[in-house]
């Protein structure tokens, strides 16, 4: 059962100060509920595309097609690179933060944030403030946040590539988890391949310029991803098309 | 023992950074070059063997202690700063008086009928100095419980121009042509009225100075006395001058102030004894007042105060 | 305790010690620079004077330093609103820090009269200006990346100032402040020689007098005031920013 949406891309222009084509003419679809990783070097339009998708920015030429299961309207949700929690709230008034920008009631908003909270493991950090939390208590909040409005698009923009590699895998095996239960379209950008094979049912590598699509692949891996798979001979074989793909 | 030293060397140090530049004798004003200066821009300096550079001065401009300190070798004080300098170890020496009586004043709107300086402080504003002697004095005699002081705009007629109950100190000889010059109808009260006559824009020197070196004193004094002869026969060329240093007051002026000074710095006195004369009795009269008005602790001796070379 | 007041006090110490000889033994005259001890009986001798002088020019100060930080931070927010009011506007704000305060004193009593609402306007005049640069700059440079989260979840631009940008830019207006405090003294004090009252007026009667210990009197009185405000706005700040902000952690 998958209450995610379903993304189609036709034809995505970006151009920068009009010369620098990020995004040249991509066709792309998305299915609903998929956990798709996208790969590719700097600069090669990862973020940009992921912006586009949350409507922060907007595209030159082409349309971008947002398919919902029921309802009109739907959350998106964006986990950014650094966990960018307001340092003035505590972790529970961070976590509430959409929800009171969307304007839902304060006894509501207080009890999903804690719910999401208790979902990541943080529901014993309610009153402590960013400035007291490690990186990755940081960025377990912001995941918190991006869930608590329920949105059935997650967008994340390599949002553990400063944490060391312990609490990597651990929050990765979390955000599997939490996407196994909830059931949204995910797309996770990353620079590492082995997170990349680790988390996604598809994965998709970008050229350097204009954003072409070099790979396009139906990761061969069993449905539950634990710490046992890191050492299994197929996710190896997964990364080594993956790097392939990018070193072309 | 090590003070003499210290105080040895100092100059020494002081003589090698001057060697850089020129041997100029320096003239510190205490005011904006007006008519009040005109003699010493006359002065021909160059007939008495100097080479004087006349440095204008403003608002606060702190002469008498630039006198003392020698960072300038002459400057213009007042008789009240000499005895105030004095009584705080601060050897000035007055040399030349060019007012003989004092153009200090108070400035009123003419529409007030008043009649005497005591009338102005029954009601309205007054902008006075209030830390000269002559302000205390006027405290004492007539209370300022009516008045409200306020601090002196110092040559600006502005805040009197905009309220008729405004009067102001001023100089009997600049700001009341100003101001009828902006169609005000002014009256005047000197505040030599009430017995506090200092002698006014005196050329003083540092006794240090005055005794290292009489003769360029002398000289000096001597250029003095001939520039302001010059200055009252024809102060045309000495005006220009000024005007171009000092383009506030237009040349029309220049000329009614030139006029308006002249029973201030000629007078009896100076028919008798020469312009810038000075006595040893007016001298301590005003030393007097200072002790009286608790200014001063003891006494100072007149003698000492001034000295006609 | 020890480690904040002992470092300070040690120069003042010695350089107190060091002027005090200077002046006595006659290295230095007495009526350029007063010994610390004329300077400490003038204090005494004038205290009840210097007080008044004190409370009055605090009054002024304080409410010109209210003044500038109200009104100023409201400019910065009409400011931020958009580039073109910005470009159109900010030069005269730039004004504020530009004009020659002792210029434009005398106007002020044209305007405000012989009262402390010229000190006040003076006080306000002075210290305006790094409130408004501070705070516009705070608001401006708040992350790319947290204005996004609030563009994604569909917040106004006005819930988006007071909701981040106000928050996010305070340690900058707290540094607006600290700068803003002691000019607010300054022009406290000038707006004094030109409208009369407090320390400023101290100062001046003192100076035609010559009576140059109790124009350090009245300027170290000045000094401890403007420290004193400081001291206020750093309290403050301390207890606004010290659970999130690095300059409020501990080393």
């Amino acid at each position: 059962m998958s209450t995610g949406v379903a993304v189609q891309l036709e034809q995505v222009r970006r151009v920068f100060n009009d010369r620098l084509v990020v995004i040249a003419g991509m066709d792309l679809r998305i299915d609903a509920g998929e956990f798709l990783a996208v790969l590719g070097p700097s600069g090669c339009g990862k973020s940009t595309l992921l912006r586009m998708l949350a409507r922060l920015d907007e595209p030159d030429s082409g349309q971008i097609h947002m398919e919902t299961p029921s309802e009109k309207r739907f959350q998106t949700a964006f986990v950014f690179q650094d966990a960018n929690l307001l340092p003035w709230r505590n972790v529970l008034d961070n976590a509430a933060l959409p929800l009171e920008l969307m304007g839902e009631a304060k006894a509501v908003r207080m009890e999903r944030a804690r719910a999401a909270l208790e979902q990541v493991g943080l529901d014993d950090a309610l009153d402590r403030y960013p400035a007291q939390l490690s990186g990755g208590m940081r960025m377990r909040v912001s995941l918190a946040r991006a869930l608590v409005t329920e949105p059935r698009l997650l967008l994340l923009d390599e949002p553990f590539a400063a944490l060391d590699e312990i609490t990597r895998f651990h929050l990765d095996v979390q955000l599997r988890e939490l996407w196994q239960r909830r059931g949204m379209t995910v797309i996770f950008v990353t620079h590492s391949v082995s997170e990349a094979a680790f988390l996604a049912n598809r994965a998709v590598v970008l050229g350097r310029s204009g954003g072409a699509i070099k790979l396009d692949r139906r990761l061969e891996l069993p449905a539950v991803r634990n710490n046992e798979l890191r050492g299994d001979p197929r996710l190896g074989q997964e990364m080594r098309l993956l790097l392939g793909a990018i070193e072309e | 023992m090590y003070r003499r030293t210290f105080l040895k060397t100092v100059p020494a140090f002081a003589l090698l950074a001057a060697c850089g530049k020129s041997a100029k004798t320096k003239l510190a004003l205490n005011w904006k070059p007006e008519p009040e200066f005109g003699g010493f821009y006359a002065a021909p300096y160059s007939k008495h063997g100097l080479d004087v550079e006349i440095l204008p001065g403003g608002t606060g401009t702190p002469t008498v202690q630039m006198v003392g300190a020698g960072s300038v070798d002459f400057g213009i004080v007042s008789a009240d700063e000499v005895i105030l300098a004095r009584s705080h170890g601060n050897d000035v020496v007055a040399l030349f008086a060019v007012f003989q009586d004092s153009p200090t004043g108070i400035m009123a709107h003419a529409s007030r009928n008043l009649t005497s300086i005591g009338d102005v402080l029954k009601d309205g504003t007054i902008a006075l100095e209030s830390g000269l002697p002559f302000a205390r004095l006027l405290e004492r005699k007539y209370g300022f419980s009516h008045v409200k002081v306020v601090p002196s705009p110092g040559g600006d007629i502005t805040s009197f121009l905009h309220d008729e109950k405004f009067a102001q100190q001023c100089f009997l000889t600049s700001e009341p042509i100003a101001a009828r010059k902006q169609g005000a109808s002014v009256k005047v009260f000197a505040v030599s009225e009430i017995g506090y006559d200092p002698y006014t824009t005196v050329l003083a020197i540092s006794g240090d100075s005055l005794r290292k070196n009489p003769d360029r004193a002398k000289a000096m004094v001597a250029a003095v006395r001939d520039g302001w002869r010059a200055y009252l026969d024809d102060p045309k060329a000495a005006n220009q001058q000024m005007n171009q240093l000092n383009p506030t007051m237009d040349l029309e002026t220049f000329a009614e102030v030139a006029d308006a000074q002249k029973p201030f710095i000629e007078t009896d006195a100076t028919r008798r004894n020469g312009l810038g004369t000075m006595s040893r009795e007016r001298w301590e009269t005003l030393i007097a007042q200072f002790k009286d008005l608790g200014d001063i602790s003891q006494t100072i001796p007149a003698d000492e105060c001034f000295r006609m070379l | 305790m020890r480690k904040t007041l002992l470092p300070p006090l040690i120069p003042l110490v010695v350089f107190t010690l060091l002027a005090e000889f200077l002046v006595r033994e006659g290295f230095v005259r007495g009526y350029l620079v007063p010994a610390p001890s004329a300077v400490l009986r003038a204090m005494v001798s004038g205290r009840v004077e210097l007080l008044h002088a004190l409370l009055s020019t605090s009054a002024g100060s304080l409410a010109g330093f209210a003044l500038s930080a109200v009104t100023g931070i409201a400019i910065a927010i009409l400011l931020s609103s958009s580039r073109g009011v910005q470009r159109a506007f900010y030069p005269y704000a730039i004004f504020f820090q530009t004009v020659p305060l002792i210029a434009v004193a005398p106007l002020l009593v044209i305007w405000f009269g012989f009262g402390i609402e010229t000190v006040i306007a003076s006080a306000f005049v002075a210290s305006v200006f790094p409130v408004i640069a501070n705070t516009l700059s705070g608001i401006l440079s708040t992350d790319l990346p947290l204005r996004d989260l609030f563009k994604l979840y569909g917040a106004s631009p006005l819930v988006t100032l007071f909701k981040l940008r106000l928050p996010a830019a305070l340690p900058q207006v707290f540094t607006g402040l600290r700068v803003s405090a002691g000019l607010a003294v300054v022009g406290a004090i000038v707006g004094e020689f030109i409208a009369g009252g407090g320390l400023g007026s101290v100062v001046e009667v003192a100076r035609t007098q010559q009576r140059i210990d109790k124009v350090f009197a009245a300027v170290l009185l000045a000094s401890l005031l403007g420290l004193g405000l400081f001291g206020l706005i750093n309290l403050f700040s301390h207890l606004m920013l010290r659970r999130w902000h690095a300059s409020e952690q501990a080393h």
